[in-house]
Formats: C-alpha cells, sequence, structure tokens
C-alpha cells in the first residue's frame, strides 16, 4: 500500500543524469545514418521522430515521478502529517509542480518543433531545428534540477521511514528524554533502538512488534519530548506529537520516578497536562519507570500529590471509554526496565485495554451486524445436573508421571562429555568406547585380539564350531598320513652302474660337443670363407693325434699309423725305402714310442722340401708361353737386371706402396646432398 | 585392519604395501607391487603368468581343493566376542597352516614322483643306443657290456729295466 510502504518509489535523477539518460537513449533506439541525398520527407521524417522520441521519454519519466511520490492529501492523515513535519508540506508540493510544468513545456516544445520541421527544407535545415528542440527541452530540465534533487532527498528518508500501520493495534510510547523508553521497547518487543545516557538518542519513530493472546501488537517508540509550547518544538518532538495525534493507540506515558532522566516529577507532570489533550479517546497508562532507584512508596508528598492528579486524569480517559469503568490499577504501574520487574504487567494491561477499546468501538460501529449475523456460537444447554469432569487415562497419567521422572533424572545423569571435561579435555582424554559391551563375562572387556596372526587374517577363521571340525581336520589328516606311509615303498630298481654313468657321461659329452660344433660352422658358414678341411692349416691331423684317439676308444693305433705315414706326401716325394720297413709293422710292440719320434722329424722335413724341391727354376711349365727353358732363363736374366739398378740406389719400386693423391678433391671438399659435414 | 590378496598374483598385500585401483564399476584391484600393477596395465593375463598362483592353480601345479581352505573364509557378521573362542581360533589358525602347508609339499611330491624312473629309462635307452660313439663295433663284440673300453697304457721296456736298478 503506499500508505506504508514508500521504498517502491524509483530513483529520481538528477538533472544532468536525467539529460544523458534521455539522449542516449534518443541516438541508440533512433536510425542514426542520415545523408543528404536523401528525400526531403525521409530527412524531415528521421529528424521528428528523434524529437518525438525525446519527448515521449521525458513525459513518461517526469510522469512517473509525480505519480510515484505520494499526495499528502491522499494518504492518511499521519503519514500526511509525519511528512509535513520531517519535509515541508510546501516545498514539497512545490517541487512536485515545478516537475509537472517542466512536463508540460517539453511537450510543447517538441509539438512547436515537429510543427517547423515539416517545413524544413534541406538537411541542414532539419538538423538544426532538431538540435534546437532537443537542446531547449534540456535547459527545462537543467532549470528543475534543484527540485529533481529535492525530491530524491526526500525519496531516500521515505525508504527508511518505519512502516507503521495506522489502523492496526498500535502502542504508543511518550515522555520525557531518558525516561526509558527505548529500553522498555527493546525489552518488549525484538527491535534493537540504542539506548544511550544522552537525551534525544531516539531521534525518529521506531516500531516494533510484540504478541498478546494471539494478536500482533505495534509498538511505536517515540523521541522525547519537552514542555515547550507548541510553535517551538523542533522537528524531532514534533515526530511523537504526530504520531500522538493521529494514531488510534494505547497511549504509555512514562513517568521517570527516580528522576535520574535529569527532570524531576514537577516537569514531567507539567508535560502531562500540556499534551493531555493529545490523550482524548485513547487508553492512557501511567507507567513509573526506575522504580529500582526510587520506588513509588518513597517519593515525597508533592510529587505523590501530582502523580495522583494525572492518575486521576487518566482515569478520565478510562471512565470515558466503555460503559464499564474498570478500577484504577490498570492506569497506574510500575516497572523497571533494568531488572525487569512488572515489565510484562505493563505491557499485558497495555494491550488489554487497547483491545478492549476495539472491541468496543467495533461492537458499536455498523459494520459489526453484519459479521454477528455470520457467526453462532453453539452452547450445549446441560441436560441434568451430573457432573462430567474431563477423562484422562491410567496409562496417560502414568506415561507423564515417568516423563517427569525422566527429565529430572537427566538432569542427575553425568554424560560422557562431562567424564571428558574432568579428565583434561579433548585432547587429552580418550573415550573408552569398551564400557558399554555386552558379553558373557564382563573381564572380556578389555580383551585385545589381534587382527593378523602368520599371514592370515584372524577375523576370517573364527567359527563357534572351530574345534570340532579342526578335530576332523586332523583326524583326517593322520588317516592320510597312514595311507601315504603303505605306499611309500615303491621299488625302482633300474639304477645304472657308476661305470655305465660314466659310458653315459662320456656319451653325453661327445653328443654336445657335435652339436656346438655343427652350430659353429652353421652360423660362420655364411659369413666367412672357412678353409677346407683337407689342407689343414692348424696342423691337427697328425698321426699321433689319431693314435691317441683310437687307444682311448680301446683299439691299437699302430697299424693305422702305419698306414697314414705310408700314404704321405712327403714320403711320395722321395723314393726311401724307409717306407717298406714300416710296412712290416706288426700290431702292439714296444717299440711305437721310439717309431713316433722318427716320423715326426722325417714328416717336418719333408713337408718343407715337397714345396720348393718340386720345379726347378728352368724349367718351363706348360702354360707360361716360353719356347724353350733357355728362353725362360734368359727372360728371368733380363728381369733380374732391369730391377738391379733401382734396387742398388735403394730407390721405390713397383713394390713400394704408391698414393697417387694424398688429398684427393672429391673426398674434402663439398656439401653433401643430405647429413652433416662435420668430419672428412 | 586386514590382509589382502594381490589380484594378479595372489600374494598377501600387507598394510602400507602396494596400490589399490578402483574401476569405474566400482571393482577393486589390489596390487602387492608394482610388478603387478605393471603387468594389470599390459593387459597380461594372470592365468597365463608362469609364475603367479592362478596360473599354477589352474595347471595342476599348486593344491587346488581341499578342506582347509574352508577354514579361511570372508565373515560378514561380527561374531560377539568370546574369550575362548578367541583362544582356541588362534591355536587352530596354527595347526590348520601346518595341515595345510604339509598337504601342498605332498602335492607337490606326487606330481613329482614319476620323473626319477623316467629319467633313469631314458638314460637306459640313451646309453644302449648311444654306446657305438664311446666304443668302436670290434671292442664291443668282445666285451658287450655298456661301459667305457679298457685303455691300455704301453710301458717302455727302458723304464722297466730301470725299476730293477732302482729295486736293487
Amino acid at each position: 500500500m503506499v500508505q506504508y510502504n514508500f521504498k517502491k518509489i524509483t530513483v529520481v535523477p538528477s538533472g544532468k543524469d536525467f539529460i544523458d539518460i534521455i539522449l542516449s537513449r534518443t541516438q541508440r533506439q533512433t536510425p542514426t545514418v542520415v545523408h543528404k541525398g536523401y528525400a526531403i520527407s525521409r530527412l524531415r521524417q528521421f529528424y521528428m521522430r528523434k524529437v518525438k522520441y525525446t519527448q515521449q521519454n521525458f513525459h513518461e519519466k517526469l510522469s512517473t515521478v509525480i505519480e510515484e511520490f505520494p499526495r499528502l492529501d491522499d494518504i492518511h492523515p499521519f503519514y500526511g502529517d509525519l511528512l509535513h513535519v520531517l519535509y515541508n508540506k510546501d516545498h514539497y508540493k512545490l517541487a512536485l509542480g515545478q516537475v509537472n510544468t517542466a512536463r508540460n513545456l517539453i511537450s510543447k516544445i517538441a509539438k512547436d518543433y515537429v510543427k517547423l520541421l515539416k517545413y524544413g527544407d534541406s538537411l541542414y535545415r532539419c538538423k538544426s531545428l532538431k538540435v534546437a528542440a532537443l537542446g531547449r527541452m534540456c535547459t527545462v530540465i537543467k532549470r528543475i534540477g534543484p527540485s529533481l534533487a529535492y525530491l530524491e532527498q526526500i525519496r531516500q528518508h521515505m525508504a527508511r521511514l518505519p512502516s507503521i500501520d495506522p489502523n492496526t493495534r498500535t502502542i504508543l510510547i511518550c515522555g520525557y528524554p531518558n525516561v526509558g523508553k527505548s529500553s522498555f521497547i527493546n525489552k518488549i518487543t525484538r527491535a534493537d533502538v540504542d539506548v544511550q545516557p544522552y537525551a534525544f538518542t531516539t531521534k525518529s519513530l521506531f516500531v516494533g512488534h510484540t504478541d498478546y493472546k494471539y494478536l500482533r501488537y505495534q509498538v511505536i517508540d517515540t523521541p522525547g519530548i519537552l514542555d515547550r509550547p507548541f510553535e517551538d518544538r523542533n522537528i524531532i518532538e514534533m515526530c511523537s506529537i504526530t504520531a500522538l495525534a493521529h494514531l488510534r493507540a494505547a497511549v504509555l506515558f512514562f513517568l521517570d520516578i527516580s528522576g535520574s532522566c535529569g527532570y524531576s516529577i514537577a516537569q514531567q507532570a507539567a508535560l502531562f497536562h500540556s499534551i493531555k489533550s493529545l490523550f482524548m479517546n485513547k487508553p492512557l497508562i501511567i507507567v513509573c519507570n526506575k522504580t529500582d532507584l526510587q520506588p513509588l512508596e518513597g517519593i515525597s508528598e508533592e510529587d505523590k500529590k501530582l502523580v495522583m492528579e494525572m492518575k486521576a486524569e487518566a482515569m478520565k480517559t478510562v471512565i470515558g471509554q466503555g460503559g464499564e469503568p474498570t478500577n484504577g490499577d490498570g492506569v497506574l504501574l510500575t516497572m523497571s526496565t533494568l531488572t525487569e520487574e512488572g515489565v510484562i504487567a505493563v505491557k499485558n494491561a497495555a494491550c488489554e485495554r487497547l483491545l478492549d477499546q476495539r472491541v468496543e468501538l467495533k461492537m458499536k460501529s455498523k459494520k459489526i451486524n453484519d459479521c454477528l449475523n455470520r457467526f453462532h456460537v453453539a452452547i450445549p444447554k446441560p441436560r441434568d445436573q451430573k457432573e462430567r469432569p474431563p477423562c484422562i487415562p491410567q496409562s496417560v497419567l502414568e506415561a507423564k508421571a515417568k516423563q517427569a521422572a525422566q527429565m529430572a533424572e537427566k538432569e542427575k545423569r553425568k554424560t560422557e562429555k562431562d567424564l571428558e571435561d574432568e579428565n583434561g579435555g579433548a585432547g587429552v582424554y580418550s573415550a573408552n568406547l569398551r564400557k558399554n559391551y555386552i558379553l558373557a563375562n564382563d573381564e572380556w572387556k578389555d580383551d585385545v585380539l589381534p587382527e593378523i596372526l602368520d599371514g592370515h587374517n584372524v577375523y576370517d577363521f573364527i567359527d563357534p564350531d572351530i574345534l570340532q571340525r579342526l578335530e576332523e581336520l586332523e583326524e583326517e589328516e593322520g588317516m592320510r598320513q597312514a595311507e601315504e606311509e603303505n605306499e611309500d615303498f615303491k621299488m625302482d630298481g633300474e639304477e645304472l652302474t657308476p661305470e655305465e654313468q660314466a659310458a653315459l657321461a662320456e656319451i653325453r659329452k661327445k653328443k654336445s660337443l657335435l652339436i656346438r660344433e655343427h652350430r659353429m660352422k652353421k652360423s660362420t658358414a655364411e659369413s666367412r670363407p672357412t678353409v677346407p678341411r683337407k689342407f689343414d692349416k692348424d696342423r691337427k691331423f697328425t698321426t699321433e693325434r689319431m693314435g691317441r684317439q683310437l687307444s682311448a676308444l680301446g683299439l691299437d693305433p699302430s697299424l693305422a699309423i702305419n698306414r697314414a705315414r705310408g700314404r704321405s706326401l712327403s714320403r711320395r716325394g722321395r723314393k726311401r725305402e724307409r717306407s717298406l720297413d714300416k710296412g712290416d709293422n706288426d700290431a702292439g710292440d714296444a717299440m711305437d714310442m721310439d717309431v713316433d719320434q722318427q716320423n715326426k722329424k722325417l714328416r717336418i722335413r719333408s713337408r718343407s722340401r715337397s714345396r720348393s724341391k718340386s720345379r726347378p727354376p728352368g724349367e718351363v711349365a706348360p702354360g707360361e708361353g716360353f719356347k724353350d727353358s733357355a728362353q725362360k732363363v734368359k727372360a728371368l736374366k733380363l728381369a733380374k737386371k732391369s730391377v738391379k739398378k733401382r734396387n742398388k740406389d735403394a730407390r721405390r719400386g713397383e713394390a713400394d706402396r704408391v698414393i697417387p693423391s694424398l688429398k684427393p678433391k672429391h673426398l674434402f671438399s663439398g656439401k653433401r646432398s643430405i647429413g652433416k659435414t662435420q668430419r672428412r | 585392519m586386514r590382509l589382502e590378496k594381490c589380484w594378479f598374483c595372489s600374494s598377501t598385500v600387507y598394510p602400507g604395501h602396494g596400490i589399490q585401483f578402483v574401476r569405474n564399476d566400482a571393482k577393486i584391484f589390489r596390487f602387492c607391487r608394482s610388478k603387478c600393477h605393471k603387468n594389470f596395465k599390459m593387459k597380461r593375463n594372470p592365468r597365463k603368468v608362469k609364475w603367479t598362483k592362478a596360473y599354477r592353480r589352474l595347471h595342476g601345479k599348486d593344491m587346488t581343493q581341499d578342506s582347509t581352505f574352508e577354514f579361511e573364509r570372508k565373515r560378514n557378521r561380527p561374531e560377539r566376542y568370546d574369550r575362548n573362542l578367541a583362544e582356541n581360533t588362534l591355536k587352530a589358525i596354527k595347526k590348520i597352516d601346518k595341515v595345510r602347508s604339509n598337504r601342498e609339499a605332498k602335492h607337490i611330491e606326487k606330481r613329482m614322483k614319476g620323473k626319477k624312473s623316467k629319467e633313469r629309462r631314458e638314460a637306459a635307452k640313451e646309453l644302449e643306443q648311444s654306446i657305438h660313439m664311446v666304443k668302436p663295433p670290434s671292442i664291443l663284440a668282445q666285451d658287450p657290456s655298456l661301459t667305457l673300453p679298457k685303455i691300455k697304457v704301453k710301458v717302455s721296456r727302458q723304464q722297466t729295466e730301470e725299476n730293477h736298478a732302482m729295486e736293487e
């Protein structure tokens, strides 16, 4: 509702901002490109559009301002007066009026210039007309700049006004400054009003809410009022006066009995009497505060008299309402906000009085009949005089009793947290979680069972009938072992004798040797040429070796040796008779060793000779190309002669290696097609 | 604290060792060391990798079915603590262990049993067949036993004369 929610008013921009906003919007939302070559109607239309658009925007924004600000005559008189008190009514109206005139002016400007634009004949003329129009509109806004600023200030302040509903149940607190009004409202509601020792701590109205009999009451705290003539009051006091004047509320007039506010009871009483006209038709309660400093009974006689006078006035208001005269207790109350005694009583009394008054009013009004017609409370008539008290079943009573006992017990029981605190706090004490274990034997509570044993998880083996199963297993094992012993005596009688084993080892050695040699031969046959066996470059194949191998086999080698020697090349080269002697060799005589020695020497000698003595120098071989040996000898001589001189002079000959060029060019120069030339 | 089994080689993973891998389908693979972990990452099948227990069991190298394996079973329901039961369990674990290791050893022994006789038979056959490599047929005809031929050492006459001189 507009009345009590001023927070929804849109922000009023300042003059300059206003202009900026509107003009930039015009620039963005209307087409921007125009050339002088366009048709004249198009040019006119372009600029007319801009002018109209600007005017519309101004109109819109100014209208929102005017509409959203409340009209002081149309809202509740409380707010009207409050706003008048805070911001002068006249100024307010003036500002709004100026905004209104500005709006009208802008409309007129726009209308005029659009008329002129209709007859613009060139781009330049249209453009300057538009510029003029916009300029004038902006000047208008600039002129109302201060009003706009003022309205913005008001808006900000209004948004922060407390949201007071003038029609609902309200309790108003008033009195001198520093009597304890704000402390009281802090006590009964959730409001958090500043409480300070200096006067005028509260500078404006504060609202709190409190509940009584399922109804919500507004409690309004006012700034303190001083005893002055009406015209001299400042704005702050006027706030509270306004509230008092317009709100239909229960009034709590606070009185400081002790005088610690700085004003005597006489002064406060004087104030009371000066504003008592405002308490017309409102339930009034006089509250004596700060009784902890000075009880009501302890004040002086004159003061007491003054208080009684005030009470009498208050009584008048009571009797003036509702047909039933209530007693004087509800009118004068004592309390102390510091010690909190009597605070609730005061609140209840105020709420009660207010409620009664409102109900009375409602009953008297015409509307009530409509409400009354709508509902009907049915009260059953008693059938007979029998008493029928409420029946509570026995079990419920028992349960309630038990619960009460439990509550008592819970308070006495010692919790784990207490135990922890006793034994050194959270970091020091660790609770014994095993305390409440339920076991067959309570001694076992502290037992530590290993989790791992010999590479097994113990928990995997736990079984209630493990003993029985173990027994079965052991029986089984015993039986199995017996069976095995019976089976064990199986004979394998195929053992080889040691000589046979030696033979087998020899066989295996030979086999592996053969395999190895074959593998070597196989692998090297491709990579390099091997000298065939018959040329025997290592001179392995001697008769001695043959003799050794044959005797290892158990055979007599002498025959074989003789035969081999008989066939040797050296033997064939010289026709000596020694071979004949050796032919008669008989197997197995004792002279074999000597014979071997002589044979060896012969063989060596015969080897060397067989090579060099094969051909004499002059002999012509068939393929050489000489006619006869004389020619060959001559050729040899000539060859020798040609070389003789060079040799004598120790010069390099054909046999001496010659390098034609030490640094051939193709090796030491040139770039490579791929790769690096790091080395040559 | 629980001792787990390595998924790859089936050895026990002690606390503080190994790596645990959780797959997106929430299956947990535990490995005892990086060797098993790396083999797993290479997607090798432990049933084909010679040194794992899975291979050995599958190919009958190790004992597979036995009543001693049933004692160790993962129990999900905790039993109420009973001191006597606990004592008995601890003693039983040792005995069961012994029985099981005996049985495993017997299993392996049985497996190896036929080897000796087989070896001997093969040796005999080889000897018979290949004796010709060390013994020439003429000697074999004279001495048919499957042993190396006797080597005749030829002593010279000079030596014997010298000996006689020494003796005197």
